[in-house]
């Protein structure tokens, strides 16, 4: 009885330590563009991130709910300059922010639609930018 | 003797119930196994994206074409433009460097690898003028070619500016 139990536990701990919260925030139904050269995320843990994902109607997706482009962006942007603010006083509205936007836009939607959340993204002071896209398709 | 010392011991073990945890624990197993989804292998293409600003010339003076000698209309300038129109259905229509047309994303490369390769261009931007109706896939092929450049200094490009072209106009240095 004892090693089947050992080895349940092991078991156990290993899924638990592979579940991917972070996967909630992504829209795993968007169809990413493919890029040969894209490579791994790498933010060496340090800078923040505000995941954008655009469906191929243009419509910004958060946690599986539309939600108002502008509203939503400047809502993100000001919280994350209350956040600056600590280690940075000096920042005011407009300022570069320091997180990077990362844009999980479906392969298939027209650039009018995706520029708008980028610029919405530009006027809040977003200035770093991850497209994102798969290596290799499915 | 020894008899007596056993039965004392085996008065005060407490017996664990494997059975019942055992139970959990392949209850707790099913349930991250069954919300086991691993998530995909994505890539991404890092740029600093500035809000479009006016083609400067370097010194800050001149501006595209006050040079009647210059044939090509870029040169000197700080900002490369690209041009990409899109077709009906998406897909990249006409592509042009400057006022030059550029046949395919391959000859894109390799002009862009000229001019930006040039230690005598200072480009360290490039406005991207994107036809609205290009699709997102076809887009992140010409970032992809972009991205990949590298600048006389040995650094990346990652400079980018996107300027929207409504449909049916003519793609124009801004």
């Amino acid at each position: 009885m004892t090693p089947i139990l050992d080895m349940v536990f092991q078991l156990i701990t290993f899924f638990m330590l592979v579940m991917n919260f972070k996967s909630a925030s992504m829209d795993l139904t968007l169809r990413l563009p493919v890029v040969g050269s894209a490579r791994p995320v790498e933010t060496g843990g340090q800078e923040q991130l505000l995941i954008l994902n655009v469906n191929a109607k243009g419509e910004l997706i958060v946690y599986n709910t539309p939600r108002d482009i502008d509203s939503y962006i400047a809502a993100e942007a000001e919280a994350i300059l209350m956040v600056a603010r600590r280690e940075h006083p000096e920042l005011q509205f407009g300022d570069e922010l320091p997180t990077t936007v990362v844009v999980r836009a479906d392969r298939s939607t027209p650039f009018s639609l995706l520029n708008r959340v980028i610029k919405a993204a530009q006027d809040r002071g977003f200035r770093k930018f991850s497209l994102m896209a798969m290596n290799k398709k499915d | 003797m020894r008899r007596h010392r056993r039965r004392k011991r085996l008065q005060g073990e407490v017996e664990l119930n494997l059975a019942a945890m055992l139970d959990m624990a392949f209850q707790l197993l099913t349930f991250f196994i069954l919300t086991f989804k691993p998530a995909p292998v994505e890539g991404q293409v890092s740029l600093r994206l500035p809000p479009p600003q006016p083609v400067t010339n370097v010194g800050g003076q001149a501006q595209a074409g006050d040079d009647v000698n210059n044939l090509d209309p870029v040169a000197n300038l700080d900002s490369l433009v690209i041009s990409v129109v899109g077709d009906s259905g998406g897909n990249i229509g006409s592509l042009a460097i400057g006022e030059n047309n550029i046949a395919n994303v391959e000859q894109l490369e390799t002009q862009l690898r000229i001019v930006l390769g040039d230690p005598s261009t200072k480009f360290e931007q490039v406005i991207l003028q994107v036809g609205d109706t290009l699709r997102y896939e076809e887009l992140m092929r010409i970032i992809d070619v972009c991205s990949r450049q590298v600048l006389p200094n040995g650094q990346k490009l990652s400079k980018l500016s996107f300027v929207e072209l409504p449909t049916g106009q003519a793609p124009a240095a801004p």
